[in-house]
C-alpha cells in the first residue's frame, strides 16, 4: 500500500489488487514495532552497523544504509498521514529497546505497531483514489520480452478470471511462513508473490534464510513480541536458570533473534524445556506495566496459552517468522524484468542478510515500499504501454479449468500437511545435509503428487478449496527454494546454522544465493555481497 | 472429545431447489484450548472442503473471521470451543447478522466499507494545507483521547450487533462511527466541524438507538457507543444543534438543571419544534384520555436544588478554565 | 432472611408516564416485606442524554445520587433500566478510575457533597431473583399466572454492557424467564428479548424507533406470547403506548397487552388490575386480568 499511495500521488492509475481486504494483511499482526535512529545522542550509521552486524555481514551495506538514513524521515511521514506514535511524558515520540539494536530505537504503538501502521496506510489509499480489486487473487503474472504486462487474477466472489493490464506491476504478498507446520504468520501468508515471480523469470535470493523467532506459542504459533522482552521480560529454562546468561552474556534475552532461537532450542533439546518450551517471564514487570505496555500480548497470552502472564510465565518456542529472501531487487524495488517491482518481506534487497532484527520489517516494508512506488511510476512515464498477450488470459484459464475438472486425485491439505511437517524437520532452526537432502525429495515427491491434486468443491462463488490448491503450488516452489538454497550453502550464517557446518566461512560464502526456475527446473548461482565500511567481523552479543 | 458443530451454509450455485440455507452438522475432534477458526478449518480440510469462510491472522488482529456464534458475532479464532459449548450446550455458526449472505459464512462487507469512505476516513489537513505538518505537538493525552477509537480490526462484529442498523440500512452505524471520532478526536485534524455536520445529518450519529450491542461483543473493547457519545458531545459543544438528536440532549440538559429531572412534556416541544408536536397531537390526545400526558406546569422540583445548581457551575467553570 | 432495604430511585418515567409501574412496585414490595425508602434529593441520571451533553457533568450528577444512597447507608434500587445502566456506568467508571474519583469529589465538595465509592445500584428485577430469591417469591404467589403465555423483553439497558451491570448474561440472560416461572406462568423464547425497543430515537428518527417497536411485538407474539412484561418504563412506552403506530407501520394487528414487572408480581400476589393501574396501559389487559 505504500507504494500504491506514493504511484497514486505522482497522478497515476493505480490499482490494488489483494485475495483479502487490505487491512488484513499480515502487517497488521506485527506488534513490536519499527526502528529509526530518531535521537540525537543515536546516530542512522549506529543503525546501520546494528543492522549490518545482525545480518550476519550478508546484507547489501550500500542497501541497509539507505535504509536507516531514510528511516527518520519515513516516520515522520508516517505521523502525517495520521499515525499517532505512543509518546514518552514530553510529548516525544517514545523509543523502546530491541534485540541486537544498540540504542532504543524502535518507534511503536502501544504493541500494535503494525496494526496502526496498516490501517494508516488503507486510509490513504482510500484518499489518493486508489482502486482496490479486493478478494482477487493473483494466479498469473503477464512476461513477455521481459517486460512486465499486467497480471491475472481471479475474482473470488464469481470465480471469473480479470486481466489486468499495466505498465509496472509492484509485488507486496509478504512471507510465506505457512510452508512450516509452527509458524507466526497469518493463515494467507503462502509466498504467493515469490512463487508468481519466480514462475515468472524473477530471481529469488537468499531463500535458506528463514528467520525463526523465539518466542512463539506451542501449538498455534502465535506470536509474543520482542517488545515484550525490550520491556525486561526474562527467559528461563525448566530450572528457572535465565539461560540467556551463558549464550549472550552481555545483552542477554535481547540478543539477535537467530542467537536466542538457537539457544533456547539448545536447551529444548538437552532435556531443559518445559514441554518442548521454554518460559517467558514476565511476572517481575507488575500488572500496571503490563496492562500499559503490553496489554495485546496479555490478551494473547489469556485467550490463545491460557495463561495471565501478571501471574504466570508463558510458555514459548522458536515458530517460523520471516523471510530473509525473496525476490531479488535493487534498492528501487527493481526486479531483472522490466516494469516488475518487488517491496517488502516479499522482496529481498537486501538489507536483512541472514538474520533480520526486530523493528527492521516494516521499516524495509515502508521504505522500500516507498521507493518502488516512485520508481514504478517513474518507469511508467517514461514507456509506451505494452501489448498484453492475448492468449495469456485463455492459458490461466485453462488452468484454472483443469484443477477443477480433475477427479479421484487426493485432497491438497494432506500435501499440505507433508509439505509443512517436512520443512519443519529438515529445515528448522538447526540443519544438516542428510535432513536436508531428504526434505529435497520429500517436497519433488510432493510436486508430482500436486499435479493430480483434486477438489470437492467445483462451485464459482468463493471456492476457497480452489485458492488453496492455488496457494499450494505457490508454496511448494517456494520450499523447493529454500531447501536448494540450504543445502547449497555449507556454513552456518545468521540464521541458516548447519550442524555440520557449524562455522560462518566469508571465503568462500560472504555470498547472495540467487534461484531461478529455466524450463520448469530451478537452477542455482551467486553474487557479491556489497561492502562499504563494515568490515566483517565476528559476531557476538 | 467428540463435539457436533452446527453451521448455517447457503451457496448461491447450487441447484434451484437447494437455494435456501440450511443447517448442516460436523462432528469435530475438539480437545482443551480449540478455537471455533480451528474447528472450521479442520472440517474444511478433512470433512467438507466446500465450506467457505473468511480467516487469516488466527490472532484477533486481522478481523477476517468474525462470525455468529450461538447468536452473536464473534472472532472464530478467539471463542474456544468448550467452554462456548459449556454455555450454550451447542455450537451454531452462522454468518454476521445485518449483512447480505454470499456463500455459508461468507458476507457481502461491501456496505461496510461504504459506510466507512462515507466518514471521510483518513486525516484532513487545515484547510488550504496539502499536507499535515509536523508542528502540532501530540502529548500522551491526545494519544489516550484516540486510543480506543485506533484499537479498531473493522471485523463487522459491531455492525452485526447493531440494532438501528437492523431497521434502517442506511444507518452509518458504529463501526464507521468509531473511526469518525479517530479523526474529530485527533488534536492535528483540520475539517473536525465539517465531519461534525456531516454526522448530525439523517442516518447519521443521532440515528444511535443506545442498545449498546457495539460495545458489547466488540471483541477489541473499542466501545463504539463511547466513540459516539464523544462525537455528540464534540458537536453540542461546537454548537451544532440544528437536529432533533442535539435538541433532545439540549432540552434534557436543560430541564435538569431547572428542576433536577426530566420533564417530558417540555421535552416533546422542545425538541420537535412547534409544528411537528401539532402532529403528535393525536398520539397525545389519546394519552390525556389514560391520564399519560404528564403537566409541565406543575412538575415538581428535587430537595436540593442548589447542589444541582452548583454542580452545573463548577463544571462549567471547569470547562472554561480548559478553553 | 435479613431485611432488605434499598434507597429508591423509581426514575423520572416511573414518576409521571409511567407512574403506574411505581406505584405498583411499593405495593408489592409492601406486601414481600422489601423496604423502599425515597431518596427526596435524587436527581435525574440524563438517561444517556446528560453523557451525550458532557461527560464530566454526567459523571457529577450520577455521584450526586450515589452520594444521596451512601448516607443513608443502602444500595440503589431502581425499577428503570435505563437508569440502572447509565448509573451502572458511571459507577463502574468511579469505582474504577481513582483520579476521576477524586476530581468528582472535587466538585461535589462545593456542594458539600462526597462519594466514597461504595454503593451498589441495583434493578427491581434482580432484587426479586437474588436478593429476595425465587424460593421465597413462589412461597407469596397466591393466583398462579398458569394461563399467561409470557414474552420476556429484557430491552437492552438492564443487560448491557456487561461490563458495568455485571449481573445477568447478556448472551443468555436467565432472571426475568425465572421470575415469570416462580409466579406460575410460562416464558416464551424468542431472539428479540434481549434487543431494542426504539425508545432512545423515538423524538429523533421517528420511523426507526416505531419500526423496531413493531418487529419487536411481532416477534414476541409469533413465538406464542399472549403478553409481554419489560423491567423497564421506556421499554414499555414504546411498546405499549406506541403499539398503534407500530401496528399501522408493520400494517398488523397485533393486540398485545404490556405489563410493568410489578405488574406481572402484583397480579400473581393478589393485587387487581385497578390497583396496579392497568387502565392507564393504552393496549388493554382486560381479556388476560379480567
Amino acid at each position: 500500500m505504500r507504494a500504491a499511495i506514493e504511484a497514486a500521488k505522482s497522478g497515476l492509475n493505480v490499482a490494488l489488487v489483494t485475495k483479502v481486504y487490505p487491512v488484513r494483511s499480515h502487517s497488521v499482526a506485527a506488534q513490536g514495532g519499527i526502528n529509526a535512529a530518531l535521537n540525537p545522542a543515536d546516530s542512522w550509521e549506529n543503525h546501520a552497523f546494528d543492522t549490518v552486524k545482525g545480518s550476519d555481514y550478508l546484507g547489501d551495506q550500500d542497501a541497509i544504509e539507505l535504509l536507516c538514513r531514510e528511516a527518520p524521515e519515513d516516520i515522520l511521514a508516517l505521523e502525517r498521514m495520521g499515525a499517532v506514535w505512543s509518546r514518552d511524558f514530553d510529548g516525544n515520540i517514545a523509543q523502546r529497546p530491541f534485540g541486537g539494536a544498540g540504542y532504543p530505537r524502535t518507534c511503536y504503538l502501544a504493541d500494535r505497531t503494525g496494526h496502526g501502521i496498516l490501517h494508516v496506510l488503507y486510509e490513504q489509499v482510500i484518499r489518493h483514489g486508489v482502486i482496490i480489486y479486493d478478494e482477487w487473487h493473483v494466479v498469473k503474472l503477464v512476461v513477455k520480452d521481459n517486460a512486465a504486462r499486467g497480471v491475472i487474477a481471479i475474482e473470488l466472489k464469481t470465480g471469473r478470471l480479470h486481466r489486468l493490464h499495466s505498465k509496472a506491476a509492484v509485488i507486496a504478498t509478504g512471507g510465506y511462513g505457512r510452508v512450516y507446520k509452527t509458524t507466526t504468520n497469518a493463515l494467507s501468508s503462502t509466498g504467493d508473490g515469490m512463487g508468481l515471480a519466480l514462475s515468472a523469470g524473477a530471481a529469488l535470493m537468499d531463500m535458506e534464510f528463514v528467520q525463526f523467532h523465539p518466542t512463539t506459542l506451542p501449538r498455534t504459533g502465535i506470536l509474543i513480541t520482542e517488545g515484550a522482552r525490550g520491556e525486561g521480560g526474562y527467559l528461563l529454562n525448566s530450572k528457572g536458570e535465565r539461560f540467556m546468561e551463558k549464550y549472550a552474556p552481555k545483552v542477554k534475552e535481547l540478543a539477535s533473534r537467530d542467537v536466542v532461537s538457537r539457544a533456547e532450542q539448545t536447551e529444548i533439546d538437552a532435556g531443559r524445556g518445559v514441554d518442548g518450551c521454554v518460559l517467558l517471564d514476565l511476572r517481575h514487570l507488575g500488572a500496571e506495566k503490563i496492562n500499559e505496555r503490553l496489554p495485546q500480548i496479555r490478551d494473547i497470552a489469556i485467550n490463545f496459552a491460557g495463561v495471565d502472564p501478571i501471574e504466570k510465565p508463558i510458555p514459548v518456542r522458536p515458530g517460523a517468522h520471516y523471510s530473509m529472501g525473496g525476490i531479488m531487487t535493487d534498492v528501487n524495488g527493481m526486479t531483472a524484468i522490466a516494469g516488475l517491482y518487488a517491496a517488502g518481506e516479499s522482496a529481498c534487497v537486501s538489507v536483512h542478510g541472514a538474520n533480520r532484527l526486530g523493528g527492521n520489517s516494516l521499516l524495509d516494508a515502508v521504505v522500500f515500499g516507498r521507493r518502488a512506488g516512485a520508481a514504478a511510476s517513474e518507469f511508467c512515464f517514461q514507456t509506451a504501454f505494452p501489448e498484453f498477450p492475448d492468449s495469456s488470459l485463455k492459458d490461466a484459464a485453462h488452468e484454472v479449468a483443469d484443477i477443477l475438472k480433475r477427479d479421484g486425485g487426493e485432497p491438497a491439505f494432506i500435501i499440505r500437511g507433508e509439505m509443512t511437517a517436512a520443512m519443519e524437520n529438515s529445515c528448522g532452526v538447526f540443519r544438516d545435509k542428510e535432513r536436508l537432502t531428504k526434505g529435497l525429495e520429500n517436497i519433488r515427491e510432493l510436486k508430482e503428487r500436486y499435479k493430480k491434486v483434486s477438489l470437492s468443491d467445483k462451485s464459482d462463488c468463493f471456492n476457497t478449496e480452489l485458492l488453496a490448491v492455488v496457494e499450494l503450488g505457490n508454496m511448494l516452489d517456494v520450499a523447493k527454494a529454500i531447501l536448494i538454497g540450504a543445502v547449497n550453502r555449507e556454513e552456518s550464517r545468521g540464521a541458516h546454522s548447519r550442524t555440520d557446518f557449524p562455522r560462518r566461512d566469508d571465503e568462500k560464502w560472504l555470498k547472495h544465493t540467487l534461484i531461478n526456475k529455466t524450463n520448469g527446473e530451478l537452477k542455482i548461482s551467486c553474487k557479491d555481497v556489497t561492502i562499504t565500511k563494515y568490515k566483517p567481523a565476528e559476531r557476538k552479543y | 472429545m467428540k463435539i457436533k458443530i452446527k453451521i448455517k451454509r447457503f451457496n448461491p450455485n447450487e441447484g434451484e431447489e437447494s437455494r435456501e440455507p440450511y443447517f448442516q452438522l460436523y462432528n469435530v475432534e475438539a480437545g482443551e484450548g480449540m478455537t471455533v477458526l480451528d474447528a472450521l478449518l479442520k472440517i474444511a480440510d478433512e470433512d467438507d472442503p466446500t465450506l467457505s469462510f473468511r480467516r487469516s491472522c488466527r490472532s484477533a488482529i486481522c478481523g477476517s473471521c468474525a462470525v455468529s456464534i450461538n447468536g452473536h458475532a464473534k472472532l472464530a479464532c478467539k471463542t474456544q470451543i468448550l467452554p462456548e459449548r459449556h454455555k450454550f450446550g451447542e455450537i451454531l455458526v452462522e454468518p454476521l447478522a445485518n449483512h447480505a449472505v454470499m456463500k455459508d459464512l461468507i458476507v457481502d462487507f461491501s456496505p461496510f466499507w461504504n459506510k466507512m469512505s462515507r466518514v471521510t476516513p483518513y486525516l484532513t489537513p487545515p484547510p488550504g494545507r496539502q499536507e499535515q505538518a509536523d508542528d502540532v505537538k501530540i502529548t500522551p493525552a491526545d494519544e489516550a483521547a484516540i486510543d480506543r477509537a485506533q484499537t479498531c480490526i473493522m471485523c463487522g462484529a459491531c455492525n452485526s450487533e447493531c440494532n438501528a442498523l437492523e431497521i434502517d440500512p442506511e444507518y452509518i452505524a458504529p463501526a464507521a462511527l468509531a473511526k469518525a471520532w479517530r479523526f474529530v478526536g485527533d488534536v492535528r485534524e483540520g475539517e473536525k466541524q465539517k465531519r461534525l455536520e456531516r454526522l448530525s445529518m439523517e442516518h447519521g450519529m443521532w440515528d444511535c438507538v443506545r442498545c449498546v450491542h457495539c460495545t458489547e461483543y466488540c471483541p477489541k473493547d473499542v466501545r463504539p457507543l463511547k466513540e459516539i457519545e464523544l462525537l455528540r458531545s464534540a458537536a453540542i459543544g461546537r454548537g451544532i444543534t440544528d437536529n432533533h438528536g442535539a435538541k433532545h440532549v439540549e432540552s434534557m440538559t436543560q430541564s435538569v438543571k431547572r428542576v433536577g429531572r426530566l420533564d417530558e412534556a417540555a421535552m416533546t416541544f422542545k425538541t420537535l419544534g412547534f409544528l411537528r408536536s401539532l402532529g403528535m397531537i393525536p398520539f397525545g390526545l389519546k394519552m390525556e384520555l389514560h391520564g399519560k400526558m404528564p403537566m409541565p406546569l406543575i412538575f415538581s422540583q428535587i430537595e436540593g436544588m442548589d447542589e444541582v445548581k452548583t454542580i452545573f457551575d463548577e463544571i462549567e467553570e471547569k470547562k472554561k478554565e480548559k478553553e | 432472611m435479613s431485611q432488605l432495604k434499598y434507597a429508591y430511585y423509581p426514575g423520572c418515567a416511573s414518576q409521571e408516564i409511567t407512574k403506574e409501574s411505581s406505584k405498583t412496585t411499593r405495593l408489592v414490595a409492601s406486601a414481600l416485606g422489601i423496604e423502599l425508602h425515597d431518596m427526596p434529593k435524587a436527581n435525574c441520571c440524563g438517561a444517556g442524554l446528560l453523557t451525550d451533553y458532557d461527560y464530566d457533568l454526567y459523571i457529577a450528577l450520577n455521584a450526586r445520587i450515589f452520594a444521596e444512597a451512601e448516607q443513608m447507608g443502602m444500595d440503589i434500587m431502581t425499577i428503570c433500566s435505563t437508569c440502572l445502566m447509565v448509573m451502572s456506568t458511571a459507577n463502574r467508571d468511579l469505582q474504577n478510575d481513582k483520579r476521576l474519583l477524586e476530581k468528582t469529589n472535587d466538585i461535589l465538595s462545593k456542594a458539600g457533597l462526597h462519594y466514597s465509592g461504595n454503593v451498589k445500584v441495583k434493578q427491581f428485577l434482580w432484587v426479586l431473583a437474588e436478593d429476595y430469591g425465587l424460593d421465597n417469591l413462589k412461597k407469596k404467589v397466591v393466583k398462579p399466572l398458569s394461563w399467561l403465555k409470557v414474552a420476556p423483553f429484557y430491552g437492552c439497558h438492564s443487560l448491557r454492557p456487561s461490563s458495568a451491570l455485571g449481573f445477568d448474561d447478556p448472551q443468555k440472560p436467565w432472571s426475568l424467564e425465572a421470575v415469570i416461572k416462580a409466579l406460575g406462568a410460562e416464558a416464551v423464547e424468542y431472539k428479540g428479548k434481549t434487543k431494542c425497543c426504539g425508545f432512545q430515537v423515538d423524538l429523533v428518527a421517528e420511523e426507526t424507533a416505531v419500526q423496531m417497536t413493531g418487529t419487536r411485538l411481532l416477534d414476541a407474539k409469533g413465538h406464542g406470547g399472549n403478553c409481554l412484561v419489560t423491567p423497564c418504563p421506556f421499554c414499555h412506552i414504546n411498546l405499549d403506548n406506541y403499539q398503534g403506530l407500530a401496528e399501522k407501520k408493520v400494517h398488523q394487528k397485533i393486540d398485545l397487552p404490556i405489563f410493568h414487572l410489578s405488574q406481572l408480581v402484583g397480579l400473581a400476589l393478589g393485587l387487581s388490575a385497578v390497583e396496579m393501574g392497568m387502565t392507564r396501559h393504552l393496549v388493554s389487559a382486560e381479556k388476560l386480568v379480567g
